[in-house]
């Protein structure tokens, strides 16, 4: 018990090491996934230096395990951006072992009112989004009080200007295919499947196994194939940072069957992509895929 | 001489040559703090009980205890508890049902042996099936499953501490009234029993304060490393030497030694606490079976 004490002691004699001395002194951001990493860098301009910490696209953030240097990533931090809902439940582990009154923390999932084991895949709905950037505008004026208006400025010019062609893409999509019946490999694809309008066909349960891990159900699997050889669904989307052989047989299937199939991914793709080129990208190849299936 | 990778840990962390700025580093943050509180705490516990069980020859029953372990912390993790929780429950009732198989004897050995272990076996089995349905239960993200397995040192709260603190000041504090006692009745059952010693009552207290140990070490080490603080230490120190209370005192050396040695091996690179204190740990019962071997090999 002595040598408790002892440690403690050390702790608390010891300075911060490592910190910027250069002036003025950056707000130290961490988000959690690399998509609200992208937007929150976007929104804090020369103001702020923010560290994702799941940024490579063959990581799976389900199953991740921060490593040390997260921690310490983590623990110097005055932002900290954490989805939630599940989705990286590390986070906040790695939060309370590091007590800190002048860290402020945003978790999307309680922001946007998504309890645990809803969808957490909330940056795959637009509304959601849009919610989280005024957010962040806010915590950063209430951090940096003397950057207020430049930080005001940066969110203007973000969804103005920043976020038009992923705005206008929606729109488009939601004005043209409305009501269309599509198919997809996992619950990732439902918010957006939402705000498109979309009619998305999958049974739920299916897409939540295949987004958890856990194995899908026969009766699903039935369903799923019966929709693809009775053409009931126009287009297949499908996350190819989470291919599983039952993903895979589907993506043949729809192919054989002269479906369009269509990808989307779990983190940004190429990583050193922002947040709307690769939203944006991924739906002008959904509305090419819609076009297709439009045609024949 | 540093690989790179060991040095290129984000602003400001790495090792190098000056000692002083190392160790500075190394308690820079509350985590890591906490992360060394903890593992002191567990490596005392842990030397302590684990010498008593390498003694006693029930070092099977002591990885049973662990294992059982992980079915505790996932099915903690299920019903939206602290791990911890589930690995004191699941590892003191493992403990009760070892207990109640009879234990083996010096001279009853042929079934009485073969019974303790198989039963112990089916314990283990069982707690490794029951960890794997409450994961396969868990419906959602069970991230972490590595860190129940094989051991994690991050996000250690204050609050996880003081639950340690307090089980490992019970197993002291046990160990401090009837360790003698318990030492008599381990290396002569039958003598001490004929002095009046509470030879089976003894065993039963013995395996439940186990149990504790083991959970306790399975936060830091993982269900299944859980030997490198529990049997290593003191098998290194009872190799060194026979007597009783030096051995005891070289075992917790040694079980603190090669955690403070793993937990600042872990920090200064990307690779798993588990391996460094089981490494470190098999580094030092090496160097004592060569010692003792060419100390042995002089005398005859």
């Amino acid at each position: 018990m002595g040598l408790t004490l002892l440690l403690a002691g050390c702790a608390k004699g010891t300075e911060r090491l490592g910190s910027a001395t250069s002036s003025p002194v950056k707000l130290t951001v961490v988000a959690a996934e690399n998509f609200w990493g992208s937007i929150a860098a976007q929104l804090g301009g020369s103001h702020v230096a923010v560290t994702s910490i799941i940024s490579k696209p063959d990581t799976d953030p389900h199953t991740y395990e921060p490593t040390t240097g997260d921690a310490r990533t983590v623990a110097s931090a005055k932002y900290v951006i954490v989805n939630g809902i599940g989705y990286d439940p590390w986070a906040p582990k790695l939060l309370a072992a590091q007590p800190d009154p002048g860290r402020k923390v945003l978790t999307v999932g309680d922001l946007v009112g998504v309890k645990e084991g809803g969808n957490p895949h909330r940056w795959y709905s637009p509304g959601d989004v849009a919610k989280v950037i005024d957010q962040i505008t806010a915590d950063y004026e209430a951090l940096d009080p003397a950057d207020a208006a430049s930080f005001a400025a940066l969110h203007t010019t973000y969804t103005t200007a920043g976020l038009a062609q992923y705005t206008s893409l929606i729109a488009d999509i939601k004005a043209r295919y409305a009501g269309t019946p599509v198919g997809a490999s996992e619950s990732i694809f439902a918010p957006l499947s939402d705000a498109l309008g979309l009619h998305l066909l999958t049974p739920p349960s299916f897409l939540t196994a295949i987004s958890e891990g856990s194995d899908p159900t026969a009766a699903d699997r039935a369903a799923i194939d019966a929709q693809i050889k009775g053409h009931q669904i126009k287009v297949y989307v499908f996350n190819s940072q989470n291919s599983t052989p039952d993903v895979a047989a589907q993506v043949k299937e729809a192919k054989d069957a002269g479906i369009p199939t269509t990808t989307i991914t779990e983190t940004l793709e190429p990583p050193t992509s922002t947040f709307q080129d690769w939203q944006s990208a991924q739906l002008r190849s959904l509305e090419a895929a819609l076009a297709g299936a439009a045609r024949t | 001489m540093i690989p790179a990778h060991w040095a290129a840990q984000g602003p400001g962390v790495g090792l190098n040559w000056n000692l002083v700025q190392d160790l500075r580093q190394l308690f820079e943050f509350h985590f890591m703090v906490n992360a060394f509180r903890a593992g002191t705490v567990v490596a005392v516990a842990a030397g302590l009980l684990g010498w008593f069980m390498v003694l006693r020859a029930q070092s099977f029953a002591g990885h049973t205890l662990a294992v059982a372990g992980f079915p505790g912390a996932a099915g903690a993790t299920l019903v939206g508890l602290n791990p911890a929780w589930g690995f004191f429950a699941f590892c003191g009732a493992g403990a009760a049902i070892i207990a109640a198989v009879p234990r083996a004897r010096a001279g009853t050995q042929g079934a009485g042996f073969s019974e303790e272990s198989a039963a112990i076996g089916t314990v283990q089995a069982v707690a490794l099936a029951l960890g794997f349905l409450f994961v396969s239960l868990y419906h959602g993200f069970l991230n972490g499953i590595n860190a129940l397995l094989f051991g994690t040192f991050l996000g250690i709260t204050d609050a996880q501490v003081g639950v340690l603190v307090a089980v490992a000041a019970v197993i002291v504090l046990a160990l401090a009234i009837g360790g003698r006692q318990l030492l008599f009745a381990s290396v002569d059952p039958d003598v001490a029993e004929a002095r009046g010693v509470p030879v089976v009552a003894l065993g039963v207290a013995f395996l439940l304060l186990l149990g504790f140990a083991a959970a306790e070490a399975s936060q830091i080490t993982g269900s299944l490393l859980v030997f490198a603080l529990l049997v290593i230490p003191a098998a290194t120190a009872q190799r060194l030497t026979a007597r009783p209370a030096a051995s005891i005192a070289l075992s917790v050396v040694i079980a603190v030694a090669v955690t403070w040695l793993g937990l600042a091996a872990a920090y200064y690179s990307s690779y798993p606490i588990g391996f460094f204190v089981t490494t470190f740990g098999f580094a030092a019962y090496t160097l004592a079976q060569i010692a003792t071997h060419r100390a042995g090999g002089r005398q005859a």
